[in-house]
């Protein structure tokens, strides 16, 4: 490939191979090459599928949807060993170029093998134009109900034999499906100028639906002999705007049906009107109590799809910061969660916090920002750390094990801390995996998986930690569990500091990362390259890609359909609290009603990730 | 007000009521516990040790909109939300006032799409707007401080709903039937 080397220090000019072409846009290319697993189930189904191989260095099968069922229970019952559904999402096809009427949508489905560490995606095209109707996984995989509603309201996909087939996020009498190509991003101009008298406020609210809109029918399954209660969205414990409708009889737990929405802010929709490295600052508001994980996961999937090499500092500040910030989100779980049901009350609150608001200076200093800090860019990081912070930091995590423990003191011995959590919210490792569950959630259940250890990125299978298990399986297994993480991000922190290599901070790659600022004032090439990198972005290689990290609540993925151009053309977001707040139904149960606050705290929730 | 230390036993203290009303109004206005995303994560920073917002008397959040004084929109306000925040600043009873927390609450912020409500101003009247995203403890608590500003300068007048309003009920039947419950 000839290269344009213009610069005057010697810097390469790299476009990625064929994206000035006129076949851009273009769809994600058929999977090619083979893998043990695509080989194994090319021989079991033969022609029924239609395709199998690697695109991007992910296993992807292509089959029909009349054998998706055949498919996916062969593969979770069989040798293969698939036995999580990770996530379900879907594709609208229509505005890529060569479009077929008949198939307008495709969904797919990622697979996931714990004992053998390895993922698979199925993609199945879906015949039957604007009406398509695919074959529903919740007999195979519980976990598959939330996301397929989620499918259903957002782009609007038909499942067959679904149980549940409601609108789960946008208020039930929304009239489109946003995300489907046809449906604009929506918004509206900002009226800076106007004053009130101005005959466009006479329309004010026009944009909101009525509160009649929300039907008075029963979720499924619930029984109006008993008592139905609304708790949410406006409540004190819910942690967020979450509405929970709950079946009572007496005060013992019927029936919990989570009524979410109330955060929704279109970030996926959102994500495919931005360039590339634009989203990386709407990652912080997803779940925004672990920001540096947000931010993480969604350039691992960019930088994934680039090919980018990142150099080994900016991979060690990646991982200091993601375990600062699962620090300082455990820390808030376990301050809400001591409110919401312990007797100590306020105290372990104002003491977590004071440890937290320490992470949040160190933050501060490396990015300016507390809470939402954009600084993993894609690339590497934004600025490199400064002087201070290494030492602030050693100082920080000579003290926090001490602190632990202070926190453990508070509340390992007091009686209403362990009535109210042994033996609470028990979810068996069987309903774990069914549920694809991830996290503590699932660690707490006694599977021994974390995707630091088993599936490294971004260097973790350099640092020596424990992954901390119960078998308990109650929210008193997933309290220790926590605590003990918090335990182990010291240890990783640690060694990083100890062999913080030196080095770029940032990939001097072109493609991806602006000419220095001296460089502008003498070269014309490098000027137009900024320009353009500004203006539209780097362009990203067609295909689909999908990158999953370990975040402080459990798999925290980002999938991306690539058309390549500088914008992603289906940008889906697979959070770890949506998934893992399914449970909450399931745990609660014959239980007492204030013991659904206690699942709901132990569960670990952001609703800003769950409503998405 | 360092009265009780410099006043004689039995002594008498003369001041306009409104201005004494507005003093214990602006020391004891009791937010709502409510919080919608990131901002909310920063308004309980301001209510914790470092920031303390008791010492300007607002330590109290208050679960219940009938006994809040203060509701602070901390986040986005989604369509779906929406109606729940009218309702919620509803039932608060006046003397009742509104922050806007962040640039989402107060313009739509970077969510300019269908599910955001471009400013939660377009639901209910807003007194003062703290921009940023999210803005800091000591931003909510320099916003606070302009609220107090406001309240100091209150006249009981505001309050008074004569018929001759606009939009006031006509009749004690018309005003409480608005109020009948939804129930499904």
């Amino acid at each position: 490939m000839p290269l344009l080397n213009v610069s005057p220090v010697d810097r390469l000019y790299e476009t990625l191979p064929n994206l000035d072409d006129i076949g851009i846009p273009a769809r994600a290319p058929q999977p090619d090459g083979e893998t043990e697993d695509t080989q194994a189930i090319a021989a079991a189904f033969g022609d029924r599928i239609l395709a199998a191989g690697l695109q991007h260095d992910l296993p992807f099968v292509h089959v029909a949807p009349a054998d998706l069922r055949d498919l996916v229970t062969w593969l979770r019952d069989g040798e293969l060993a698939y036995t999580t559904l990770i996530d379900v999402t879907s594709v609208d096809l229509s505005e890529l170029p060569n479009p077929d009427p008949d198939v307008r949508f495709q969904t797919v489905y990622l697979l996931r093998s714990l004992s053998r560490h390895k993922a698979l995606f199925i993609v199945c095209p879906l015949p039957g134009g604007d009406d398509a109707e695919a074959p529903s996984l919740a007999k195979q995989f519980p976990g598959a109900i939330w996301p397929e509603r989620e499918v259903m309201d957002l782009m609007g996909i038909h499942f067959a034999d679904h149980p549940d087939p409601r609108r789960i996020l946008m208020p039930t009498a929304w009239p489109n499906h946003p995300l489907r190509k046809d449906v604009p991003l929506g918004g509206e101009d900002v009226p800076f100028s106007l004053t009130w008298d101005h005959p466009e406020f006479d329309g004010l609210g026009d944009q909101i639906l009525d509160p009649e809109s929300l039907p008075p029918d029963l979720p499924p399954g619930m029984n109006r002999q008993n008592m139905i209660l609304n708790m949410g969205p406006h409540h004190p414990s819910t942690h967020g705007v979450l509405r929970l409708v709950v079946e009572l009889d007496g005060e013992r737990v019927v029936n919990v049906d989570p009524d979410l929405g109330y955060l929704h802010s279109g970030f996926e929709k959102t994500g495919e009107h931005r360039r590339y490295k634009d989203f990386v600052y709407y990652t912080d508001r997803m779940d925004y109590l672990s920001a540096m994980n947000n931010n993480l996961g969604y350039v691992l999937a960019v930088e994934g799809m680039l090919d980018l090499e990142i150099p080994a500092r900016a991979q060690a500040i990646r991982v200091i910061m993601s375990e600062m910030q699962r620090i300082a989100s455990h820390l808030f779980w376990l301050s809400t969660h001591v409110l919401d049901i312990s007797g100590n009350g306020m105290s372990l609150l104002m003491y977590a916090t004071r440890e937290r608001e320490r992470i949040l200076d160190l933050f501060e200093m490396v990015c300016g920002a507390r809470l939402t800090t954009s600084y993993i860019r894609i690339g590497g990081v934004w600025k490199d750390l400064p002087e201070a912070f290494l030492g602030a930091l050693s100082e920080f995590c000579d003290l926090f094990p001490g602190r632990i423990d202070e926190y453990r003191d508070l509340v390992k011995d007091s009686p209403i801390w362990r009535t109210r959590l042994e033996g609470v919210g028990m979810v068996s490792r069987e309903d774990a995996l069914a549920m694809g569950l991830t996290g503590p959630m699932l660690r707490g259940s006694g599977v021994d998986w974390d995707l630091r250890r088993d599936q490294p990125y971004s260097g973790y299978e350099q640092y020596e930690f424990d992954v901390p298990t119960s078998d308990r399986g109650d929210g008193f297994g997933r309290y220790e569990i926590r605590m003990e993480e918090m335990r182990q991000s010291i240890r990783i922190i640690r060694q990083a500091l100890d062999r913080l290599p030196d080095g770029l901070y940032r990939s001097d790659d072109r493609k991806v990362n602006p000419p220095p600022r001296t460089e502008l004032d003498v070269s014309m090439e490098s000027l137009i390259h900024h320009f353009k990198l500004f203006t539209e972005g780097f362009k990203v290689p067609p295909g689909m890609y999908y990158h999953g990290i370990e975040a402080s609540k459990g798999e925290l993925g980002f999938f991306i359909y690539s058309d390549g151009s500088g914008k992603p053309y289906r940008l889906h977001v697979r959070g770890p609290s949506f998934n893992n707040l399914y449970a909450i139904s399931g745990m609660s149960r014959g239980l007492m009603l204030s013991d659904i606050i206690t699942n709901i705290g132990s569960i670990d929730i952001v609703l800003g990730e769950v409503d998405r | 007000m360092g009265l009780e230390s410099n006043l004689k036993e039995g002594s008498l203290v003369t001041a306009r009521l409104e201005d004494l009303v507005n003093w214990a109004r602006r020391n004891s206005t009791w937010p709502l516990l409510f919080g919608l995303a990131c901002c909310a994560m920063e308004m309980i920073a301001a209510g914790t040790a470092r920031h303390d917002i008791a010492r300007y008397g607002s330590e109290l959040f208050r679960a219940t909109p009938r006994q809040a004084d203060l509701i602070i929109v901390s986040g986005r306000v989604s369509n779906k939300m929406a109606p729940v925040i009218r309702r919620l600043h509803d039932q608060m009873l006046e003397p009742k006032w509104v922050i806007a927390m962040g640039i989402c609450a107060s313009a739509g912020g970077p969510f300019n799409n269908y599910a955001i409500v471009q400013g939660v101003d377009k639901i209910i009247p807003v007194d003062v707007y703290v921009p940023g995203c999210p803005p800091r403890p000591e931003a909510l608590l320099y916003g606070m401080e302009l609220l107090r500003q406001k309240q100091t300068g209150e006249h009981f007048s505001k309050y008074v709903f004569t018929p001759e309003q606009p939009g006031a009920p006509a009749s004690a039947e018309q005003a409480l039937s608005g109020l009948a419950p939804r129930i499904g």
